[in-house]
């Protein structure tokens, strides 16, 4: 590895770290304004994520969609190609796999499971197919269409869920539950957490693997890239981009299927409360660095988890790590501009001094 | 049974649903004239629509929630242009930043100083005035459409007149568009491409901020989490589909109003409205498939005629 690379790498994690430093002040500030104190508010947090197995089990479990999602941004976005429609194809991948779960009743445990998982896998990717191609083919701006594409993909299924496939039992917004054998094993007592950590596992080793097979030097990689928000950069390869979001897409589906496998055993209508984006916040807060995006998506879930058992220690409202979180991907967005304003600053301070001594 | 749907009621409502989306959609076409193009209003109506119930509790003034809306849109507005020009970060991701922030804010302050979930509403919370104009009231079918709307209705339209003559007709308006389409030049001509864009992304703000004080002081006096409902998203729909002009964005704000209030009375007769609340979303798709497919065919034109008189 280059060492200047390297070193550059370092420098990122640095305000990284400091980036993270300053907003969590930020939220104590917060917590002093509203009379309540941060040691407590933090400490309830901390001890709510990681505080007992169960605790840690939550906080995992909250992990998995996160990484899907986060996965997927990377891949994407690190191809040139930016996929902001993670959440539409996570509800299209979720329902998909819903679908499946009460119509193929009587298939094998296994073979059903991996049925449904592809269904989701293959339905996100169709859905990030096609702006894919209004990007590669007419210079469609993809960041526009998907966002448009979030909004018809939550809105047809919850026409699904409420009309065609609308349960029976009661009026909820979602479909009937998921045969018994499409029902991911739990692991921890009464926390969600289910074996779809293991299949998370499993994929993100692949997509690590095709990252880094697939770049061409150090274009996927942290350390090559001069600025992860130089989106008319980046590699220009069309069937790459298509690719990219294709496998975007699968993933963000998968992150979905997981949902109804592993959590809820339906669809419902308001399956996510906005995972993609959280995932994308993951990925661009490590530049989209693979193995960062776990190590964020454990970071983000551990807050989400935590903000709870805060909420419910110090009365702290846990929309309070939003807040957080905003401010963290606005440090993170600034970063480059801040590094080279901090060091105009300082070239000039250093010129002053050089005319002053010449003066003197 | 469509008679129970098509009426004037339905204008009527069309007229009212539209006018946050004809307002942040101004503000929004300002900024994108000027190079930026701004999917935080969705964040930035939501602040507008908190604020401006904060404001009114506590004033017991609609003009002190307007105020207060406004400036937060200011701030805001004033904030993505730092990032955006100053700090020359990515625009999207700004702005999902800012709707992060917005979501986020919103419901922490409503429930630590209202100390309620969900939605809050109180008949403290003083509504914004309602015009009547005396000379309407004896046409029969204007004055059931148009009359007696809220303050803000009127003051949107006027406000596409003016930001089309401001754009089009007044020198600094020119700037504005030049700071976008060629900032080097306009460099040259002595005004700073800089200031041009700060100013469109603070009036972007405070335009949202007051689409969203219309949409919680408007008709209802209320505010509920996340109550923007995807409506700067919508703008965003309206910008593009109106090509940033404010008389087509403002028509393209009305037919997707119209959609809107149609699906909520078609939600009401327990008719799935979820295909009617689609159409803003593929229709702007459509749309930008359409221009490029024209641009392409146009550029092939050209080079064929080219070709061919040589």
């Amino acid at each position: 590895m280059n060492k200047k690379f390297l070193k550059r790498d370092l420098e990122y994690i640095l305000s990284l770290f400091l980036s993270i430093l300053v907003s969590l002040l930020i939220g104590a500030f917060i917590m002093i304004a509203n009379g309540r104190s941060p040691l407590l508010g933090y400490g309830a947090l901390l001890k709510g994520a990681f505080g007992s197995k169960y605790n840690i089990a939550t906080t995992l479990a909250k992990t998995v969609p996160l990484v899907l999602t986060g996965l997927a941004t990377a891949i994407s976005f690190s191809s040139g190609i930016y996929n902001i429609g993670g959440e539409g194809q996570l509800y299209l991948g979720a329902f998909a796999a819903a679908y499946v779960g009460i119509t193929f009743t009587a298939l094998p445990k296994g073979i059903g499971i991996l049925l449904a998982i592809v269904a989701g896998a293959v339905v996100g990717g169709l859905y990030a197919y096609l702006p894919a191609i209004l990007k590669v083919k007419y210079k469609i701006d993809e960041v526009i269409t998907t966002i448009m594409l979030n909004s018809v993909a939550v809105l047809f299924t919850s026409y699904l869920v409420n009309y065609p496939f609308a349960t029976t039992k009661g009026k909820m917004g979602g479909t009937e539950i998921i045969a018994e054998g499409y029902h991911l094993k739990r692991l921890i007592k009464l926390s969600t957490l289910n074996t779809s950590i293991f299949f998370m596992g499993f994929i993100a080793i692949i997509i690590y693997y095709l990252m880094e097979k697939t770049s061409a030097g150090y274009d996927y990689k942290m350390v090559g890239q001069n600025s992860l928000f130089a989106r008319y950069g980046g590699i220009n390869d069309k069937k790459q981009m298509i690719m990219a979001m294709v496998i975007s897409g699968a993933l963000s589906g998968m992150a979905g299927v997981f949902e109804v496998l592993g959590v809820h055993y339906r669809f419902l209508q308001n399956i996510s409360p906005g995972y993609a984006w959280d995932g994308m916040l993951a990925a661009l807060i490590v530049k989209n660095n693979p193995i960062g995006v776990i190590v964020m998506s454990i970071f983000l879930g551990a807050l989400k988890t935590g903000s709870v058992s805060m909420e419910n220690a110090t009365s702290i409202p846990s929309e309070l790590v939003l807040v957080i979180q905003s401010i963290i991907i606005l440090f993170i967005a600034g970063e480059a501009g801040f590094k080279e304003k901090f060091k105009e600053l300082n070239l000039k301070r250093k010129s002053k001094q050089k005319v002053g001594e010449k003066n003197a | 049974m469509l008679k129970q749907v098509f009426n004037l009621t339905l204008l009527q409502h069309t007229i009212r649903t539209a006018t946050p989306l004809i307002l942040a959609a101004l503000g929004g076409l300002l900024t994108e004239h000027a190079g930026m193009l701004n999917i935080g209003m969705e964040g930035m109506i939501l602040l507008g629509a908190f604020f401006g119930v904060l404001g009114s509790f506590f004033f017991g003034s609609s003009l002190a929630g307007v105020i207060l809306a406004g400036l937060v849109g200011l701030v805001i507005g004033l904030l993505f242009a730092v990032f955006v020009v100053d700090l020359k970060s990515d625009e999207f991701i700004v702005a999902i930043a800012i709707n992060m922030f917005a979501s986020g804010l919103t419901v922490f302050l409503l429930r630590s100083i209202f100390g309620v979930k969900g939605a809050f509403s109180s008949p403290d919370i003083v509504p914004l005035p309602r015009l009547k104009f005396p000379g309407l009231s004896s046409v029969p079918f204007l004055n059931a459409i148009l009359n007696n709307h809220s303050i803000f209705v009127y003051i949107s339209w006027i406000l596409v007149v003016l930001i089309y003559i401001y754009l089009y007709k007044t020198p600094h308006g020119i700037w504005l568009r030049a700071s976008g389409e060629y900032p080097e030049a306009l460099e040259t001509a002595g005004v700073s491409p800089k200031k041009m864009k700060y100013i469109s992304s603070i009036a972007c703000g405070v335009l949202c901020g007051f689409a969203g004080a219309h949409l919680s002081l408007g008709y209802l006096t209320l505010f509920s989490e996340n109550m923007s409902a995807n409506r700067g998203f919508i703008a965003v729909a309206a910008i593009i589909f109106g090509r940033a002009n404010p008389i087509r964005t403002f028509a393209a704000a009305l037919m997707f109003g119209f959609f809107d209030a149609l699906g909520i009375r078609l939600q009401v007769m327990g008719i799935p409205s979820q295909f009617t609340q689609m159409i803003p979303y593929i229709a702007t798709i459509l749309a930008l498939f359409i221009v490029t497919k024209r641009q392409i065919a146009k550029v092939k034109k050209n080079k064929e005629r080219d070709s061919s008189a040589e």
